[in-house]
């Protein structure tokens, strides 16, 4: 088997430079808090090396420093934004990735198939989609996850033999500082004389073992080439986590769409990697002082436009904005495979899913989501009877053309109460907001009655008395008598 | 159709089928409005990527005629939306009469809301018709709004029908249709309401020059 090790140094830095790509190029430090002590650098970019930044420096004195230094807290979202990121570099390549810190391991070996020009351009495609997510990363390919390990952090790009002797060959010159993070055992080995991998090999591992113990003993192994640690790769997780801390309340919509906006790109990045788009969005704004902000943001159709599901944010956060400022964001994903739709040739293409669920968005910000959607009857007797129900197109177009042209009653809703002067063959004279006029022609009554099961004040149980009137300004109006109280009411107008 | 084209000589009973390509790019200019004697007035029904109008008062068939066209595209396979000004939509006869309430787009908004949710389907693309019901709505928009309309119209392709009480859109108006003479009609005793006579115009465009302009007249049942 070989497996792939795909080394990201410094990744909780470079988390935080994924946040701010402009930065890149111009030093930059990560600070960290230990206990109560001030913060101090830990991680640091080649630019800040250069510029005389080192490693446990106060803020003030790598500033003093460097004065173009860019200094960064660590937060927990961003190393698990970090970490999740650089999981997904893995699952662009592989079903199953096992996490370990700084660094992903995944099987390579069906990759062969893909890049035929071998390991070498392996490797360097996933250097390029490390980069494409934020990552300067190393990158390893051996039959051991040990050997990988040793290889990513000698070189940027590694190709370790598949076979025993070869692979002790290619770790014979590497230092032993390399094979261990443990600072007794590198001083152990410095004091026998053994600076190399090849040096170690060459000592006998159950001298070793005796000597310095199990992790001498299987640094030993190592670097004879023997590697028995097992692989435990894991299958992605439902959803896809993208999370910033600011660095100060944000009260206005503009500029957390602006912030909001990092992290769609983010995400659909990743998503882009695995050929997934994004099925629906769950945001959680953490308050300032304290609190948090839930919203789903549901979409039409997957995508994987930035753009819309910016705007559909926008429009939910105008619509219902936080109610104190923004001092955090937690963006998780909902991935979904696109399918292509094969599209009828007989018939029209219709609107874009994408396009017509930002379409929908905004016209329920304007109108409001209760009055946005396709018309459905409901089971009732009521004449206005009538429900909202989600549009979605591509339901049964194909539907025949009425013989018949008829007349459609222009609705009242609610009714509008108004006053009727009955005579003895009905209504003779209706008086309403708009309307004031005779009647020249009266049909009815027409007694309708329902919901007898339901209590009066939950708006069940009605009885009416319906009437057609021809009225002297034209109009044929539909008006009905309540038979509990005795009012008229206006329901609407044939046209 | 002249049988005869440089020589070539076609079988009559071929030559009665075919169709001019000018008759085809007029055809292909124009929707069906569901209603037969409508589409004889119109010249084939109502202008496709364009704006239309119909008006008239009270009980003279409009909405009908607006239920019709939206039938009529829903049969053919397009998408349709609705922008309802108050909400009058009359789903169960809509239903009752065929029409795939499922297919369609139902907007129900105020009045001051009508022009913009107007152009936010028409700017999404991909419906083939888009409605404004304004018959009740006491609207004053801007000559800029109808144009902007109009321009959105012709760029995605779809059909805006815009139903009023009074004519509103004039020269920015395609074609426009008038309603007027709404005749109700009972039969009985007792009297039970049976239906609506009414007469549509085609309302004088900048370049008609005819005296009389042609009209027709439609009958509508009721709906029960």
């Amino acid at each position: 088997m070989r497996l792939a090790c795909v080394y990201v140094p410094q990744l909780a830095l470079q988390a935080a430079l994924r946040r701010c790509p402009e930065v890149h190029g111009t030093p930059a430090a990560l600070l960290a808090s230990q206990g109560k002590n001030k913060p101090r650098v830990t991680e640091l970019d080649a630019e800040a090396r250069r510029a005389g930044v080192r490693p446990g420096m106060t803020a003030a004195q790598a500033a003093a420093t460097a004065p173009a230094l860019r200094l960064f807290t660590a937060t927990a979202a961003d190393a698990e934004a970090g970490a999740a990121a650089l999981a997904d570099v893995g699952y662009a390549f592989a079903p199953r990735v096992e996490r370990e810190g700084e660094r992903i391991f995944f099987a390579a070996e069906d990759l062969k198939r893909l890049y035929p020009a071998g390991e070498p351009a392996i490797a360097q495609a996933l250097q390029a989609h490390a980069a494409r997510l934020g990552f300067g990363a190393r990158v390893a390919l051996a039959a051991t996850k040990g050997a990988a390990r040793v290889a990513s952090r000698a070189h940027e790009l590694a190709v370790v033999p598949d076979d025993r002797a070869g692979a002790r060959a290619f770790l014979a010159p590497l230092p032993v500082h390399l094979f261990t993070d443990d600072d007794d055992l590198r001083a152990a080995f410095r004091r026998w004389g053994t600076r190399t991998a090849g040096a170690i090999a060459a000592l006998p591992v159950d001298a070793v073992a005796l000597r310095l113990g199990p992790a001498g003993a299987a640094v030993a192994r190592l670097a004879r080439g023997d590697d028995d640690e097992p692989f435990h790769p894991q299958l992605p997780p439902d959803a896809l986590e993208e999370a910033v801390e600011l660095d100060y309340p944000i009260y206005e919509i503009e500029p957390l769409a602006f912030v909001l906006r990092g992290l769609v790109d983010r995400a659909l990045a990743r998503l882009s990697g695995r050929s997934l788009a994004c099925a629906g969005l769950t945001l959680r704004l953490a308050l300032d002082p304290r609190g948090l902000d839930v919203r789903e943001v549901p979409l039409a159709a997957p995508t994987r436009e930035a753009k819309t599901l910016v705007d559909l944010i926008r429009l939910d956060l105008a619509r219902r904005p936080p109610e104190a400022a923004v001092v955090g964001a937690h963006l998780i994903a909902l991935p979904a495979r696109v399918r292509a739709t094969q599209l009828d040739i007989l018939r029209p293409a219709g609107p874009a899913p994408d396009r017509l669920a930002t379409t929908l968005a905004r016209l329920a910000a304007l109108v409001g989501p209760e009055n946005v959607g396709a018309p459905a009857v409901v089971d009732s007797w009521r004449e206005e009877a009538i429900a909202m129900k989600p549009y979605a197109p591509g339901g049964p177009w194909s539907a025949p053309i009425p013989s018949e042209t008829r007349l459609c009653l222009r609705h009242r809703r609610p009714p509008e109460e108004v006053e009727v002067l009955m005579g003895r063959a009905g209504p003779t004279a209706l008086r309403g907001l708009e309307t004031t006029a005779r009647v020249l022609v009266a049909a009815g009554p027409y007694r309708l009655s329902g919901e007898w099961w339901q209590e009066v004040a939950a708006g069940g149980s009605w009885a009416r008395e319906y009437w057609d009137v021809h009225a002297s300004d034209g109009a044929v109006y539909r008006l009905h008598r309540d038979a509990r109280d005795g009012r008229f009411y206006l329901d609407g107008y044939y046209d | 159709m002249s049988s005869r084209a440089q020589g070539l000589v076609l079988d009559p009973e071929l030559t009665a089928r075919l169709v001019s390509s000018e008759r085809l790019a007029e055809t292909r200019g124009r929707r069906s409005s569901g209603i037969g004697p409508l589409d004889g007035l119109l010249g084939g029904g109502w202008p496709r990527a364009a704006l239309s109008e119909i008006f008239g008062r009270r009980s003279t068939g409009r909405t009908a005629i607006v239920r019709a066209a939206l039938a009529a595209a829903i049969a053919a396979g397009e998408a349709t939306a609705l922008v309802d000004t108050g909400g009058t939509l009359d789903a169960r006869a809509a239903a009752a009469s065929g029409l795939a309430l499922s297919a369609l787009l139902w907007i129900r908004c105020a009045p001051a809301q009508a022009l913009k949710a107007t152009d936010l389907v028409v700017a999404a693309g991909g419906f083939g018709l888009a409605v404004l019901d304004l018959c009740d709505a006491q609207l004053r928009a801007p000559d800029a709004a109808w144009v902007r309309l109009r321009h959105a119209a012709r760029a995605q392709g779809t059909t805006v029908l815009v139903a009023t009480g009074t004519r509103r859109l004039g020269s920015f108006a395609a074609a426009a249709v008038e309603l007027d003479g709404g005749r109700p009609s009972f039969f009985g005793p007792p009297p039970l309401f049976a239906g609506l006579g009414t007469r549509a115009t085609r309302a004088r465009g900048a370049h008609d020059r005819e005296s009389q302009l042609p009209c027709v007249s439609l009958a509508f049942t009721s709906r029960s």
